[in-house]
């Protein structure tokens, strides 16, 4: 019987997609020589679906990294075609579940009973999936209904796995320094560290405690006595997802407020708390008609040092010229800090893609200034330049999640089309 | 001899007062023996230290089994009549698809193997001699080897709605006899916690083996 999803069986299967996509696409060409414009623009569509659903089956059945690679590229509108981003976008929400039985046995694994013996009632099928596990629906004493998080089998032992093999191939890439060895360092560091739901609790305690400060978050609680490393049990957060939301065609007053709260959230935990939810994709984000926002998953939760903080709150709302020696004094401080040296290239990059900020909040104390996320074109922008930021070479890691945070953030921003009151937010907590 | 009896359709009779009593002796004599197997090592003990860690006389150890290895055969008995009960008796599986009840079977016998792991890595050595009782060429190892098989084929039969069968089909019991020594082997391997591995490559090697198996039915 084959041996399914060894290392090498792992990367023969990416490889294969690789293949496929390629072949596809070639076809497309061939096809396409001998087609109208019409067409051809038509057999491109399909190619791309044809292409993407592959590629989503390949990612789901292969779960851990590879799904979650999936998933961030499901937030690159702008970059990737629609058809493209309409089946990844799946892999947010669905994934090949544990059969029931291998559910029992996780459960037991991790409680030391089986689930019929510690809950009152539990679902054997899981009503949502996530790249290291799934989520079931129960019932606890006293009949409260509780959200269980189990963890597929081996799943670090995969992560791991994958990295090694990701470490390998592209070795090119790190000896010429596009991929530095310290950014997959941080990204293996924090998807491995995913997979410790003891810490994930500790995490939701954290933020459940501080974004009470906030009224228009939820955030579960944690039932510690039906948690375990593989289990996380946790109340139930109300609302649906982006997809069904706008589903609802909720008006723009409605798009609008939970557009600003969005922001809001986000800037309170980057400025106030210097920790932030670092996993942005549309299935941990629960939407309300009353405008409130359910966050769930915290396995992948971002603290940053204070020094780090400091530049932060230096560098966003600067208000003078980006072109200005201040400003450049500001960031070769940063890179010093970390003892290296800031050359021309990231320089000039870090100036364009700070001037991207800039247009989604004016340093100048304009109270009426609303910036309106339905552009497209910012968006375009936003990650053309952030891609010239990284090919420089020299991004500092601590900020990898911060920008996959950040792009998310604008992502879901520009599907609500929202118009913000951006810098009426950020100078509240600068 | 011990000598275990299939499942009967007919509910069993309640056993009598001295049935339950060689029940307890078997009982006593077998949980002993393990314990030595396990702390002791196989190859080292011996049926007098069975016999006293059971509290019972040697002589009486000869009444119910001829050879350590004929205790560890009627363990091994007992481990497949619990992993076949664990699938046949749950409702739960009564409508699950071919890889979760093999997941099941297989499960099933490593968890009722695990307190005595380093003794399976020992009896599976053993099984390696051609003269040992629990070989390849052993009579009664041979009868337990096809009673699983033949439940394995009845699960697969089962799960084909057609029930095609074809020239290569015995082929397949066969091919699952290979794949539960390496899934053994594998187990015994194992350090990651709680066997996280082994649970892993349990659910994704049965899924696309039960995937191949289908491909080739149709």
């Amino acid at each position: 019987m084959p041996h399914a999803n060894t290392p090498t069986r792992r990367a023969l299967k990416m490889a294969s997609m690789g293949a496929n996509v390629a072949g596809s696409y070639l076809g497309y060409v061939l096809q396409s020589a001998f087609a109208g414009k019409d067409k051809r623009k038509q057999k491109l569509k399909t190619t791309h679906t044809r292409v993407a659903r592959k590629v989503r089956d390949e990612m789901l059945s292969l779960r851990g990294p590879a799904m979650k690679l999936g998933q961030t590229l499901s937030l690159q509108s702008g970059i990737l075609p629609e058809e493209t981003l309409n089946e990844l976008a799946t892999l947010r929400m669905q994934a090949p579940g544990m059969h029931p039985s291998l559910v029992r046995v996780q459960v037991k694994t991790g409680l030391g009973k089986q689930p019929e013996e510690i809950f009152e009632t539990f679902s054997p099928e899981p009503f949502a999936a996530a790249s290291l596990g799934q989520v079931h629906a129960a019932t606890i004493r006293g009949g409260k209904a509780v959200a269980v998080k189990i963890q597929y089998p081996g799943i670090r032992a995969t992560i791991e796995s994958d990295f090694k093999w990701f470490r390998t191939i592209t070795k090119p890439a790190q000896a010429s320094g596009y991929i530095p060895k310290e950014a997959i360092d941080e990204m293996e560091e924090q998807i491995v560290a995913e997979t410790d739901y003891d810490r994930e609790a500790d995490n939701i305690e954290f933020f459940r405690k501080k974004l009470s400060k906030l009224p228009f978050v939820e955030v579960p609680c944690v039932f510690r006595d039906y948690s375990s490393d593989k289990v996380l049990t946790m109340s139930f957060v109300r609302g649906r997802h982006l997809e069904q939301f706008l589903a609802s065609h909720p008006s723009q007053r409605v798009r609008n407020q939970l557009g600003t709260n969005l922001f809001d959230l986000y800037y309170f935990q980057l400025l106030k708390l210097g920790a932030f939810h670092a996993d942005p994709h549309w299935g941990n984000y629960l939407f309300n008609d009353d405008c409130t926002i359910g966050l769930v998953d915290f396995g992948c939760a971002k603290k940053l040092s204070g020094a780090s903080l400091q530049y932060l709150r230096g560098v966003y709302l600067y208000p003078g010229s980006r072109h200005s020696a201040e400003f450049r004094r500001l960031l070769e401080a940063n890179y010093a800090k970390h003892g290296k040296k800031l050359p021309g290239a990231a320089y000039r990059a870090l100036v364009d893609f700070s001037a991207e900020y800039r247009k989604v909040y004016p340093p100048e104390k304009n109270k009426q200034f609303v910036f309106d996320f339905s552009d497209k074109t910012f968006l375009t922008n936003y990650i053309r330049h952030a891609t010239n930021l990284f090919r420089t070479k020299h991004v500092m890691t601590d900020y990898i999640f911060m920008a996959r945070a950040e792009m998310g953030l604008y992502n879901t921003l520009h599907a609500l089309k929202a118009r913000v009151p951006t810098s009426d937010i950020v100078r509240k907590y600068l | 001899m011990a000598t275990k009896s299939k499942p009967k359709s007919k509910a069993p009779r309640k056993p009598g007062k001295r049935a339950q009593s060689k029940q307890a002796i078997r009982d006593r004599i077998v949980k002993a023996a393990l314990t030595l197997f396990q702390t002791k090592g196989f190859d080292t003990t011996t049926t007098k230290a069975i016999a006293r860690k059971a509290g019972i006389a040697e002589g009486t150890v000869f009444n119910y089994f001829r050879t350590k290895e004929d205790i560890a055969l009627f363990f091994f008995e007992e481990e497949v009549d619990h992993a076949i009960a664990a699938v046949r008796d749950d409702p739960r599986l009564r409508k699950a698809p071919l890889e979760e009840k093999l997941f099941t079977l297989v499960h099933s016998q490593l968890e009722f193997l695990a307190p005595y792991e380093r003794f399976i890595g020992a009896a599976l050595l053993h099984a390696l001699n051609p003269a040992s009782h629990l070989g390849a060429f052993s009579h009664r190892a041979q009868q337990l080897r096809h009673r699983y098989l033949a439940f394995v084929a009845e699960l697969i039969e089962d799960s084909s709605p057609k029930r095609k069968t074809d020239n290569l089909s015995w082929l397949v019991p066969e091919a699952f006899w290979i794949y539960y020594l390496g899934v053994l082997l594998f187990w015994l391997y194992d350090t990651s916690k709680d066997k996280q591995h082994t649970l892993a490559f349990l659910d994704r090697s049965l899924n696309v083996g039960v995937s191949f198996l289908k491909a080739g039915r149709r």
